[in-house]
């Protein structure tokens, strides 16, 4: 069974936020909620000041600090180390939410529900199929899962996620300057182990200690 | 700017800071909004009344008081339950909360209040309830409640101020020293007066260990990490502040301290036993308050 995790090329990264836009259109995401954000930042002091810019979106830690939090079981670790939410069995207690360091998790409440994309001007033919399409339960936490819909069903089809557009993330997928790679952790002759040994891949915030799937190179 | 403008300003950043900019989110030290903003204040309550009905009982226990375990046992269920309920997105699967104990100090605390629910009915109606083994195994659940709601804080790592090692104790003394209020003042309104002087010995020695408790919890934070610094910063500048001089300076400690000192070696008045009570729970509702409030996240970058 493969371990999938995702290797990020800051350098690379040009702050198009293509990766933020693809994500909300493949979960059809309500204004306000982001499961892929670009940060930018700034370390130093001018005159030797320098820009930070780094995408983040759910680490699918494999010491996740949401699933030992999570007190139903509702968040999980699956076999392929993507951190998924069984929203049959969120309670709505939000402790997941709280326990997650990286902050990548978002409560789906009426409030969000209701908020349009044009205020006052009621939901798009578009916001209406996608609650049709991709519904979130009300009172339950929803976080990014990697697109485990799409990497599910590419696999069935024999396709290799991270190098079949068909069964790789969204956000992979529309990068334009191929910044994000895709790929199983645990075979030592991936594309994605050959840049976390070569780059020195990092993880954000690793002094938690939760082993983020999540890399970042420079 | 036109309403519609100002609906897409607040569609796409509330002011509740829901809607932060993407490119904004967590690059500087970010307060926690969950358990204390909107829905969120019914937790702090919830772990509030779950604390003071277990100190009642807990205190009960050593003057084997019949009434004042009732009335503990009642706040912690029906008080701290429902509001618990309330705070939930889905109540109705409240019940899911009991299957990962082994990880979730969630969990844990739902077992802890079942088995507390159940045994401490069985003390209330067994006319030998008051024996010594029912005594420890109820005082022990009782600790464990009053600790539940800073315990679940304090296993967050990533909120520095919540993983303070004072913090448990804080809760701990708190539950015991609200608790031990309400029964002093629960025995003034019952005439018993030698009991309610008796007890100030008591009372004065839980107030000066509370007060420790909140000097060392903001000193051990100040010097924990930058981070966890601007969450005491948090409650000394802006509109928090008003809460921490108020509700901590002057409600949990200055007013108790004054009462104290008045009813010092036991000359015990039951209007200022009320009063003192009064101002102790405000207190201790604005210390969780301001503690709930403040803690701040790392930034990610």
């Amino acid at each position: 069974m493969p371990r999938w995790g995702m290797v990020i090329d800051v350098k690379r990264c040009i702050a198009c936020w293509g990766c933020t836009i693809a994500c909300k259109e493949e979960h059809f995401l309500p204004p306000g909620v982001f499961f892929n954000r670009v940060l930018i930042g700034e370390t130093g002091k001018f005159p030797t000041s320098s820009k930070l810019i780094y995408p983040v979106l759910c680490n699918h830690c494999e010491d996740a600090a949401c699933v030992e939090a999570c007190p139903t079981g509702a968040t999980y670790v699956r076999e392929d180390g993507i951190v998924a939410v069984d929203d049959t069995k969120c309670v709505g207690c939000r402790a997941c939410m709280i326990a997650c360091p990286y902050q990548q998790r978002t409560y789906y409440d009426e409030k969000t529900k209701n908020r349009e994309y044009f205020p006052g001007q009621g939901k798009t033919e578009m916001e209406i199929i996608g609650e049709k399409l991709y519904p979130f339960k009300l009172g339950t936490v929803i976080k990014c899962n990697f697109c485990s819909e799409r990497v599910d069903a590419g696999m069935k089809k024999g396709l290799t996620p991270g190098k079949d557009e068909n069964a790789t993330p969204a956000c992979v997928n529309i990068c334009p300057v191929g910044a994000r790679v895709f790929g199983d952790l645990d075979d030592p002759n991936s594309e994605i182990n050959r840049l976390i040994m070569e780059k020195k891949g990092k993880q954000l915030r690793k002094e938690f200690g939760t082993e983020p799937a999540v890399y970042y190179i420079d | 700017m036109n309403d519609n403008h100002q609906n897409l300003v607040e569609t796409m950043f509330p002011s509740d800071g829901s809607g932060t900019k993407p490119y904004e989110w967590m690059i500087t030290p970010t307060r926690q909004r969950q358990w204390i903003d909107d829905k969120g204040v019914f937790l702090w309550l919830a772990f509030f009344f779950s604390e003071i009905g277990a100190g009642l009982y807990f205190m009960s226990l050593f003057y084997s008081f019949r009434p004042g375990i009732v009335i503990g046992w009642l706040i912690t269920l029906l008080l701290g339950g429902i509001i618990h309920m309330l705070y939930l997105g889905n109540p109705k699967r409240a019940w899911r909360m009991l299957m990962k104990p082994n990880t979730s100090e969630l969990s844990r605390g739902i077992w802890i209040i079942g088995i507390f629910a159940v045994l401490g009915f069985l003390q209330m109606i067994t006319p030998g309830g008051f024996n010594m083994v029912f005594n420890f195994i109820m005082g022990i659940l009782c600790l464990l409640i009053i600790s539940h709601g800073f315990a679940t804080m304090n296993v967050v790592r990533a909120l520095p101020a919540w993983s303070s090692t004072i913090v448990l104790p804080l809760s701990i003394i708190s539950g015991i020293w609200v608790g031990q209020q309400l029964l002093q003042f629960i025995f003034a309104l019952s005439g018993n007066a030698t009991v309610v002087s008796g007890m100030e010995v008591w009372a004065a020695t839980f107030f000066l260990i509370y007060v420790l408790c909140i000097g060392l919890y903001a000193w051990g934070t100040w010097h924990m990490s930058d981070v966890a610094k601007i969450s005491v910063k948090k409650m000394l500048e802006g509109d928090l502040k008003r809460i921490t001089y108020v509700g901590v300076g002057v409600l949990a400690v200055l007013l108790p301290l004054i009462f104290t000192l008045i009813m010092w070696g036991g000359s015990t008045n039951g209007f200022l036993v009320f009063l003192r009570l009064a101002s102790v729970l405000a207190g201790d509702l604005a210390v969780r308050y301001l503690i709930m409030k403040t803690a701040v996240y790392n930034p990610l970058i």
